[in-house]
């Protein structure tokens, strides 16, 4: 029998795994934004073994609404990194300074 | 209702071990002698030119975008495909104000010329 | 059950594997295809939650279009991958501290103590006739109608920045436009041929003309 807090300690180990890139990645933009692809993966699958084990389908409803919501995150993230490619020509975090203020 | 997916379970094994399998076998059975030479890059017999790594156009990144946002669409028509009948005019409704948003979305990326390829 | 549980085991594994293969890559192209591998594996893991439609659009948008639109940037870019190799592993230590504290803590408040089987019974198994797209579809379109036209206009908010910030015309490109060549009509937008009465020849031409002439037969 898989219990629920199995499911969660996974989703919990995938969101530190993604933290520990966030720290690790600081320079390259793509990376970090597939350590927030990884986050959001954690997040879906709590919300998928909580609707299992609730027998309550909103938390599915709610995954898909997310799966949405990061599909278009992620297409315009991408866009502006490429944007930002175009006009700097670097994705280095470091050497985005130009906003000071 | 997991039983269903035991196929996919068992095409899953298969698939892994036959493409896992070769490379592993490959690599321990096969000759290995590798000298500097032999491992630089061959580029008809002079030295390259320039990286592999081949640039690739923007255009690809929008039509990617767009079948991303189409995507999700099919995605959605998915469960109303199967339950319009008992939703009725109300369901029926629903998706014809989704499908409108995202029609108006679908005429400005034909009108602004996403869509030729230049 | 005792199957069920290995299965979980495994994709579990698999997941963890893949994402701690994704942040320590140094090539983003391997980093975007441990996603992958993580992303099939989790799909199948929500399928043993018995997710079924929602673990097929896993796949069939993260993988099948998300993903392909990390690769196509990442090859778009050609990023210089030397000066990104820089890592800072210096920081690593303090990203494990905070990572082992963050999970310390989710196992102390999510453990097995709160959420274990005694607190939450493994739900009886759906009937093999059980379809979780329709019983998903019944509650979407009506009690989740708002947030669903709310989907779509974040969808045309994507397209629209999308498209608003990438799309550059580049009017110094030469390409056919197979529509205007369908529209030619005859007459007066082909090649015409025309007949006209021949020039006559001015003497000086005629003199270089001739020059080359029997140069060209000596």
């Amino acid at each position: 029998m898989i219990a629920l807090s199995d499911y969660l300690l996974l989703g919990a180990l995938l969101f530190a795994i993604a933290v520990a890139g966030i720290f690790l990645n600081r320079k390259n933009v793509i990376i970090l934004l597939m350590c927030i692809e990884i986050m959001l993966l954690a997040v879906n699958t709590n919300f998928i073994a909580f609707a299992h084990y609730f027998n309550n389908l909103s938390g599915q409803i709610f995954v898909f609404f997310i799966l949405t919501v990061a599909a278009a995150e992620a297409a315009i993230g991408l866009a502006i990194l490429v944007v930002l490619f175009r006009n700097r020509h670097t994705i280095n975090v470091d050497d985005l300074d130009m906003l000071k203020g | 209702m997991l039983d269903n997916y035991l196929h996919i379970l068992i095409f899953i094994l298969v698939a892994s071990l036959i493409s896992i399998a070769p490379p592993i076998l490959g690599s321990l059975l096969g000759p290995r002698r590798a000298y500097a030479e032999k491992d630089s890059p061959y580029e008809c017999g002079f030295a390259a030119f320039e990286n592999a790594r081949m640039q690739f156009d923007v255009r690809y990144y929008l039509v990617a975008i767009l079948f991303i946002v189409f995507d999700l669409e099919i995605a959605f028509l998915f469960p109303w495909a199967i339950v319009v009948k008992e939703l009725g005019m109300a369901g029926f409704m629903a998706m014809f104000v989704f499908l409108g948003i995202l029609v108006v979305g679908f005429i400005y990326e034909w009108k602004k010329g996403a869509l030729e390829w230049e | 059950m005792g199957f069920e549980k290995l299965l979980f085991y495994i994709f579990a594994a698999v997941t963890l594997f893949a994402a701690s293969m994704v942040i320590t890559r140094r090539n983003p192209v391997l980093s975007a295809l441990y996603l992958v591998m993580a992303f099939v594996s989790s799909a199948a893991l929500w399928l043993l939650l018995e997710a079924e439609f929602l673990g097929i659009v896993l796949i069939l948008v993260y993988v099948g279009a998300v993903m392909v639109l990390f690769l196509f940037v990442v090859m778009m870019l050609n990023i210089d991958v030397a000066t990104l190799r820089a890592r800072f592993i210096h920081y690593l230590p303090l990203g494990l501290i905070v990572a082992g504290i963050m999970v310390f803590d989710m196992f102390l408040v999510l453990g097995p103590a709160d959420f274990g089987l005694d607190q939450f019974a493994k739900p009886q198994s759906q009937p093999a006739d059980y379809n979780n797209t329709a019983a998903l579809g019944q509650i979407l379109y009506t009690t989740y109608l708002y947030q669903f036209e709310i989907a779509a206009v974040i969808l045309l908010v994507a397209i629209v920045a999308a498209i608003r910030l990438t799309l550059r015309h580049r009017p110094e490109t030469k390409y056919q436009d197979p529509s205007n060549q369908v529209r030619v009509r005859k007459g007066s937008d082909r090649v015409r041929l025309i007949t006209m009465p021949a020039e006559p020849v001015p003497p000086s031409l005629t003199a270089t003309l001739g020059a080359t002439h029997t140069e060209m037969t000596e």
